[in-house]
């Protein structure tokens, strides 16, 4: 499992999840912000201070965002 | 310098390694325990101390800093070696089968060693300063060790969260002045703390970042701060200065020790057996056909390792312990 970043971030970029994160999965894009999967820990601390809400964890991402738990995932695996 | 020789070295202090010092004491190994923190607790103390867990087997709910305080008094009947403020960097294996294993700060030697390091080595998230880390130790503070050290002084604080708020209402009727500095303009504390924050004598300055510390070879005298609505820069004078931006954590070298990893986890076998002989792990950091990374899970992982680290340090031990209920005594007695 992970949290995903979802669509309200695109402009919105606010960061107060980067700052939480106890183990800095979360990382700027061009255009929003992605969590690493695979350092993600579930300890929901970002989807707490988000302002937008948009930040969910896996199996709760809601359908018209699911495209989001792969965009999530392939940034880590494009930049790695 | 401790050069003693230990059984079991347990790398982490969190609640699988408290367990496995326990464990270890009732199997009567000589037990050690490093951690990075200046407390015990692992994720419990450092990133949730005053949730509720709820799937602790026999307790229906208890607060993650009270299960903490079970577990240390639990394994402190042993009395193990405890080493705070710690870090293990570096593990060699020497030719006759034992270990060596350096921190940041001393030399440590041991039969077999547990990791037990969860997601690696808390730390707190520093200031982005360079020129900060002279100061640490002096008036940049990131743990609170003795209160009285503040009485009386002008103090600011650096950070929103739960713990930036205790300790601005812990110090505000001892000290001379306490300022309390956030990037936002909610505090992300219990409402009942930022209520009485804003009913107490605490100057709150929201929502400001800290712009530049100024301070001489010694301390740290002011610092600016800039007010993220208006752009205005502030000064403001200070005795200490608290920073309270929580913890990060990292594996860091462990990755470098020989061993096996999937991703960011210990690949080991039933018996919490890793592929360097001598080393084993258990609880977050390990991974296994079937591996559910919880606290009740890490426990079991904690009895299965000391078990297999005894039969490893005396090969006549069983795997299987007694049981508690007989064992417990006759050891006490
Ligand atoms: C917000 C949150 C809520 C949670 N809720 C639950 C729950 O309800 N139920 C549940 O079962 N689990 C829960 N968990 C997960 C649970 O906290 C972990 O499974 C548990 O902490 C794992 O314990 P551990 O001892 O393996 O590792 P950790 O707790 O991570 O402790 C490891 C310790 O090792 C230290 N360390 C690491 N490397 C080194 C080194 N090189 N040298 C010295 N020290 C080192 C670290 O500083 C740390 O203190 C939650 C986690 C979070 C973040
Ligand atoms: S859930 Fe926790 S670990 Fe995962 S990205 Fe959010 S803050 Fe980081």
């Amino acid at each position: 499992m992970a949290f995903v970043i979802t669509s309200p971030c695109r402009n919105e970029k606010s960061a107060e999840c980067v700052e939480v994160c106890p183990v800095d999965a979360i990382h700027p894009g061009d255009d929003m912000y992605f969590i690493d999967p695979d350092v993600c820990i579930d300890c929901a601390a970002c989807e707490a201070v988000c302002p937008v809400q948009a930040i969910y964890a896996e199996e709760e991402v809601p359908e018209e965002e699911e495209k989001f738990i792969s965009l999530n995932r392939k940034y880590f695996e494009e930049i790695s | 310098m401790d050069k003693e020789m230990y059984d079991v070295t347990i790398i982490g202090g969190g609640p699988i390694g408290l367990f496995a010092a326990f464990y270890g004491g009732m199997r009567q190994l000589k037990v050690k325990i490093i951690e990075s923190l200046p407390h015990l607790g692992g994720q419990l103390n450092a990133l949730y101390p005053e949730k509720y867990i709820y799937d602790i087997a026999g307790f229906p709910q208890t607060k993650a800093k009270d299960l903490v305080d079970s577990l240390v008094n639990q394994a402190m009947q042993f009395e193990p070696t405890v080493v705070l403020n710690q870090t293990v960097e570096g593990v060699v294996k020497t030719d006759d089968g034992y270990f060596q294993m350096v921190t940041n700060k001393e030399m440590h030697y041991s039969k077999t060693i547990l990791i037990s390091a969860g997601i690696g080595a808390f730390e707190p998230r520093r200031l982005n300063f360079e020129h900060a880390k002279q100061y640490e130790g002096k008036n940049l503070h990131y743990f609170i060790n003795d209160l009285n050290h503040f009485a009386d002084k002008d103090i600011c604080i650096l950070g929103g969260g739960d713990s930036a708020v205790d300790w601005a209402l812990m110090m505000e009727p001892i000290a001379n002045k306490v300022s309390i500095i956030h990037r936002r303009n909610n505090f992300r504390a219990h409402e009942a703390s930022v209520r009485k924050l804003e009913d107490s004598d605490v100057n709150i300055l929201k929502p400001y970042n800290l712009k530049e510390i100024h301070g001489d070879d010694e301390y740290i005298q002011s610092i600016t701060i800039q007010n993220l609505e208006t752009n205005e820069c502030v000064s403001v004078e200070l005795d200490e200065l608290i920073t309270n931006y929580g913890f990060v954590s990292s594996l860091g070298p462990i990755k470098e020790w020989g061993l096996e990893f999937h991703k960011n986890s210990i690949i080991v076998d039933s018996t919490m057996r890793t592929n360097v002989e001598g080393i084993y792990a258990a609880g977050d950091i390990v991974t296994f056909k079937g591996k559910v990374k919880l606290i009740a899970t890490g426990f079991s992982d904690a009895a299965t390792a000391i078990s297999s680290i005894k039969t490893y340090i005396d090969p006549k031990a069983r795997q299987q312990p007694q049981h508690s209920t007989s064992l417990f005594e006759k050891i006490k007695a």
